[in-house]
Order: structure tokens, then C-alpha cells, then sequence
């Protein structure tokens, strides 16, 4: 029995990098033309249930809701987790949700995993949907405690309290850095500069194990990955998807174009002359002196 | 009526509300006038605020805009915690005593309306808050209406037209900056599954809202709130607290250059000459948010230096205003005009003179970066003997 269970939520999102990514004439995202993958703060959750792997032996299971090709992004977080179990939530039932509905979903299938989870990792928020709200949600319904914006943390196994630091933006003002102890269970939903640090010689050595274990498994990772429908999980239908759902997309519309709010001189950058008037503009700007 | 009045959520900082705080309640202040004229009704907007020491506050939200401010003061209350806040905040919101305290209405039962601010704290409260409530959360909003809307709704009124009176029409600018969605929270009337969803609750972007010209002649209720806590509620400790300067520092320096998308065609060497720009002019480099997705294979040590979200400028970052602002290769998406509109003189590099970055600066270069950019240097190079020579 391993002594620390931990499960990461992740999330089949769009392809934003160049070459994948396509965006329409008007500068909205293609989704039709767009590739998906495992979401980048999927993937930093991953590293950070990792950590718990390698530093304390914790078993890992990773879980999602999604259409069933978001098989390839489970098998991305085995990868970079070694994940012991991998779930996909998948059924027609789960279509439409909003948060609320998707955190009741994913509550019912941590439930689901392997032994009781001690530490439930969720990414910052998802590239596309941008919410941020839910890995907060899917805490609350589990009634773990919620840490939010963690940029690194340790576990006392003796004690089992987790010690986290998060990072607490102030509109500008000033960040706040802020060192919390909460016991077990916790929900961490780990910040995007998170940086799993390995310092010890055994550490890097069960580092090592665990990422050759991670590449051996990916090979055959559906052999590690069940998948639930809604009756699977014993999720009431009403809580789930649409009709679980309090809020719906009304309308979308492109933002209607601002009135232009100054107006500019254009001018040709290959036209030196002009280019040595902006610089000159710059310095007048900037040091207050004026070149005529 | 058993839903009632608009709740904003306070921040607060060292004694002092946050900005959003007050912003947020210019507009439930405007909302709510409104909503009062278009339906003959007494509904108010309700301050909520948790800390320690923070009856000094209560007043100035009033003074702000607020028909009723709810605090409750507790040494444990001092900092923000999400476990104690979201229960105490659900306390509150559910208390029809308080509510009694400021309104004659006698079968109160929740707040008609909730808002919160989209940040670090209230983005994460707004949700938990919101699941013990069990109702509908929009987040990073910037336009709010309220309307009688005529829904028809494959599973909220099975397919048949139904009018849903008083509904909070939330707009959220998505990612792209180009698509404004419209969310609502809305009760199901579907027969089969009919259960009510209040409040209708939000995130608020800051920065976006105007507050009021505070006003120390008005009036408005302060109810002292004594929430109860058991042991559970307590148990994430805060072991310290440290204020830090981020390391991008927008606030000294003189000049901003910022890149966008419009480096894709050779994403290294553009940032490259981005960073050799700002070093020039001794400016802080700002990114636009796509480029924060790391969309561009770029060495590591660029990656990590500027494709990073605490470089991002606009509503889902940060807002400045230098005297100088460079616009490079950014085709001006709403919410990155949002965080630089205020800056003094602004100039543009972009090829495309139809983008909407033209009407949001003083001098449009058009050219690509890779080409106008090395020029630019060499010209303001150029031109510091001069200066020099005039001292």
C-alpha cells in the first residue's frame, strides 16, 4: 500500500502553438481546423503529482472528462506522471456542462480511483475555457481543502499536513507570497510557474526509475485506462451536463470595434526619414527634449 | 420576493478596499438605479466584507455606493482563506435576518444577484462560494445588463419559448479578444427537472468598471455580522505572508515595448529584437495573451524569460501606462487595449493597416517588425550624439 494517493484533472484543450493552432480571418480560434492536446497547465499539474511520486512513492491516477480522443491526453499526463490509473469520463449525459456540472462529474470519478486521494492536482485553469473555476469547484464538492496559485509544496508524511506556497496577485500592486500548512486531504491547483525541484541523490535516482517506468507504460496506456459513462459513475443525470448546468452560453458576438480612440500618423517603415522622426518623437517623449 | 438584492464581495488590502472593490460597486450601484426605475422595486446593493479591524471600511463602501455593508470581524477572518471565507460568505448571503436589517421585504431567501472580482482571491472564492450556494458562475466579466429575455432552450424549458424576467446578462471577452459570450444563469423550467438558480453570480475583470466620485453624504446600513466557525473551518494555517515585487517592473520604467503574434515568422529572432529595442530605450517588455500559451518553439531561456503570464498586458494581466508605449506585431485585441489605452504616446509596428491596434496609437509603422525594427534602433542610436551634443 503506498503511503500518499494523488490524482490529477485534466483537460483535452486546443493546440495554441504555431503550426497547430488556426485562427479565422477574424481573429477568432478555428476549432474545426485546431488540433487537441493535453492543456499546458494539464501538464504542469502532471509534473507536480509527479513529484509526489518520485519524493514519497505516492500512487498516481489521472483522470478527465471529455470525448473519447481525449484518450491521447491521458496518455501525455502518463508520460509525464507514470500514472498508475488513468479514467476518462466520457458519455453524450456530460455534453453542455458548465463548471458546476463538469466539478460533479469529476467529483464522482475521483471517488471512483483506486484507494482514498490524499493530494487531487488540478492545472491553473484551461487554455480555452479560462474559468479557473473548476478545479475550486470540484474541491468543494469533494470537501477538500482548496489551495489555489501553489508554487511549490512539500508533504509531512508523519504529520500528513501538506505545506504549500501560493502566490497572491494584487491587481498590480504587489504579489503576495504566502506560506500555508493545511492537513490531509488537500486540492492544489498548482500555478503555471511551478517547477518541480529534485535535489537529493535518491530522489534522482527514483526519478529516473519512474520516467523509464512512465515511457514503458505509455506504450500500452490503455491498458491502464477505464472508462466511465454516467451510470458507471453513479452520478445522478439532472447534476450532470445540461441539465445539471445552471448557467448556458446565450449568445456569442465578435466585440464590436471600438471607436478609435486616437489617431495616428501612418507612416512607412521603410522610409528612413520617417523612421528618424519617430526616434526623435521617442527621445522627446521619453527625456522631454525636443530635436528640430 | 424570495430573490432580492445585489451582493459584492469586498478585497481589501492593508485597511483599504481594493480597486475592483470599488469598481464593482459603481456598477451594481448603476445596475441596481436602474433595476429599481424598471421595476418599481427597493432592491439593494449589499457590501459583503470579511477581516479583522475592518469596521473603518464600512463606510467608505457606503460612501462608494453600497445601500448596506454586512462585515464580520474576527481575528480569524484576517487574511483570506478560501475554506472560512466561502462558508462565512454563504452564511451571510443565506441570513434572513440580516437581510431584514436593510430591506422591509419579509420572504427573502438569497440574493438575487452576486458579483466578486476576477483575481487571485475572488476568482477561487467566487467558486467555491458558489457550489455551497448551488447556483450559476460566469467568470472575467466586463458587460453587465439586465433583461426580460425570451429563452428557448433545449433541456431549460424543453424547447418551448419561456420569458425569464430580471436576468443578468454577463459578457465575457473569450481568449482571442474577439468574441464577446453572453452567459446566463437561468432556472430550469423544464418540467422534468424544474429547480430554481440563484443567485446569478459573476466575476468581475478589474479594471474595467468605473466606481462612483465618493460621496460622504450618503447613507446606507452597517450590519455587524457574528459568523459561526467550528474547528474544521480553521484548519489551513497561514505561516507567513511576504509581499513581493514581481520581477517585470512596469511601474519604474519609462517605456513598455510589447510583441504579439506578429512575431511568428521567425519567433526567436523577433524577441530577440524586441528585447534589444526595450534595452535601448530602457523599457519593460510586455506580451499580449496568446503569446503567454507559449505558442512558438523558442529556446528555453527566451520561453522563460517573456512568454510568461506575468509579462501578459490587458484585462487578463496587467494594466500600465508609461510614457512610451510599443506596440509590436499586437493587432490590438480589446483586452489588450484594455491594460495600455492610458499610456502617453503610442507606436505601433505592424504590416496590416487594417488591424485595430491603428486606431489605438499616435504613429502606425507599417512594415514587419523583423525589418522595421532594426532600422528604428539604428535611428534612435543615431540620434543620441545630437542630444548629447546639445546638453
Amino acid at each position: 500500500m503506498p503511503d500518499l494517493h494523488a490524482a490529477v484533472i485534466i483537460k483535452l484543450e486546443p493546440d495554441f502553438s504555431e503550426g497547430n493552432v488556426s485562427y479565422n480571418a477574424d481573429g477568432t480560434l478555428n476549432r474545426a481546423e485546431t488540433k487537441s492536446i493535453l492543456g499546458p497547465h494539464s501538464a504542469i499539474a502532471c509534473q507536480a503529482a509527479f513529484y509526489s511520486k518520485v519524493k514519497f512513492g505516492a500512487r498516481v491516477a489521472v483522470g478527465t472528462m471529455g470525448p473519447p480522443n481525449a484518450d491521447v491526453a491521458l496518455a501525455h499526463a502518463q508520460a509525464i506522471c507514470d500514472a498508475d490509473e488513468l479514467h476518462l469520463y466520457s458519455d453524450r449525459l456530460f455534453a453542455g456542462a458548465d463548471t458546476l456540472a463538469t466539478a460533479e462529474t469529476l467529483r464522482a470519478g475521483i471517488a471512483k480511483m483506486e484507494g482514498k486521494m490524499d493530494i487531487v492536482f488540478s492545472g491553473h485553469r484551461a487554455s480555452d475555457g479560462e474559468t479557473g473555476q473548476t478545479g475550486p469547484q470540484t474541491a468543494w464538492k469533494l470537501g477538500y481543502t482548496f489551495l489555489g496559485n501553489v508554487i511549490d509544496y512539500d508533504v509531512d508524511m508523519q504529520r500528513r499536513v501538506v505545506r504549500a506556497r501560493r502566490v497572491i496577485s494584487l491587481q498590480g500592486l504587489y504579489d503576495i507570497v504566502e506560506e500555508v500548512e493545511a492537513p490531509l486531504p488537500v486540492f492544489i491547483a498548482i500555478d503555471p510557474s511551478y517547477k518541480p525541484s529534485f535535489v537529493t541523490v535518491s530522489q534522482r535516482l527514483a526519478l529516473e526509475k519512474y520516467q523509464k517506468e512512465a515511457k514503458a507504460r505509455v506504450q500500452d496506456f490503455k491498458k491502464y485506462m477505464k472508462v466511465f459513462n454516467a451510470q458507471q459513475l453513479g452520478v445522478d443525470p439532472k447534476t450532470v451536463g445540461l441539465p445539471g448546468s445552471p448557467t448556458i452560453v446565450y449568445k456569442v458576438e465578435k466585440i464590436p470595434k471600438a471607436k478609435a480612440s486616437r489617431k495616428a500618423e501612418v507612416i512607412d517603415g521603410s522610409d528612413r526619414e520617417q523612421l528618424r522622426r519617430v526616434a526623435a518623437k521617442i527621445h522627446e517623449v521619453l527625456g522631454g527634449m525636443v530635436i528640430k | 420576493m424570495k430573490y432580492e438584492h445585489l451582493y459584492v464581495v469586498i478585497e481589501h488590502e492593508e485597511g483599504k478596499p481594493v480597486p475592483v472593490s470599488l469598481e464593482m460597486l459603481g456598477e451594481a450601484r448603476r445596475l441596481m438605479d436602474g433595476y429599481n426605475r424598471k421595476y418599481s422595486a427597493d432592491e439593494k446593493v449589499v457590501a459583503v466584507v470579511l477581516g479583522h479591524g475592518v469596521r473603518g471600511i464600512c463606510d467608505e463602501l457606503v460612501h462608494y455606493g453600497a445601500d448596506a455593508v454586512v462585515y464580520a470581524d474576527s481575528p480569524e477572518l484576517k487574511y483570506p482563506r478560501n475554506l472560512i471565507d466561502t462558508k462565512v460568505i454563504a452564511q451571510i448571503a443565506l441570513d434572513r435576518t440580516v437581510a431584514a436589517k436593510f430591506s422591509k421585504s419579509t420572504d427573502f431567501q438569497r440574493p438575487r444577484y452576486m458579483f466578486f472580482a476576477a483575481d487571485s482571491i475572488g476568482r477561487q472564492l467566487s467558486s467555491t462560494v458558489m457550489v455551497q450556494l448551488d447556483s450559476g458562475l460566469a467568470s472575467d466579466i466586463n458587460k453587465l445588463v439586465i433583461e426580460d429575455l425570451e429563452i428557448k432552450h433545449e433541456h431549460k424549458t424543453k424547447g418551448q419559448p419561456v420569458m425569464y424576467e430580471r436576468t443578468l446578462e454577463m459578457y465575457r471577452p473569450d481568449f482571442s479578444g474577439f468574441l464577446w459570450t453572453t452567459i446566463l444563469c437561468l432556472d430550469n423550467r423544464n418540467p422534468a427537472n424544474a429547480r430554481d438558480f440563484y443567485p446569478q453570480a459573476c466575476s468581475i475583470i478589474p479594471g474595467v468598471f468605473a466606481p462612483l466620485e465618493r460621496d460622504a453624504s450618503r447613507k446606507g446600513v452597517v450590519i455587524d455580522y457574528a459568523p459561526t466557525f467550528s474547528p474544521e473551518d480553521l484548519k489551513v494555517r497561514i505561516i507567513s505572508r511576504k509581499a513581493v515585487k514581481s520581477a517585470v517592473d512596469y511601474d519604474s520604467k519609462k517605456a513598455v515595448v510589447s510583441f504579439g503574434r506578429g512575431i511568428k515568422d521567425s519567433p526567436e529572432q523577433n524577441i530577440r529584437l524586441v528585447a534589444a529595442l526595450a534595452k535601448e530605450l530602457d523599457a519593460e517588455v510586455g506580451v499580449s495573451l496568446p503569446i503567454s500559451k507559449k505558442p512558438y518553439p523558442v529556446s528555453e531561456s527566451i520561453s522563460s524569460a517573456y512568454m510568461v503570464p506575468d509579462r501578459v498586458i490587458g484585462t487578463s494581466g496587467r494594466k500600465v501606462m508609461p510614457l512610451l508605449y510599443v506596440a509590436a506585431g499586437i493587432s490590438g485585441a480589446m483586452q489588450h487595449i484594455a491594460g495600455m489605452k492610458e499610456s502617453g504616446f503610442v507606436v505601433a509596428i505592424n504590416p496590416d493597416v487594417e488591424s485595430p491596434i491603428k486606431d489605438e496609437c499616435d504613429v502606425f509603422i507599417r512594415g514587419r517588425m523583423e525589418d522595421v525594427i532594426p532600422a528604428l534602433i539604428e535611428e534612435l542610436r543615431a540620434i543620441k550624439p545630437q542630444l548629447e551634443a546639445r546638453k
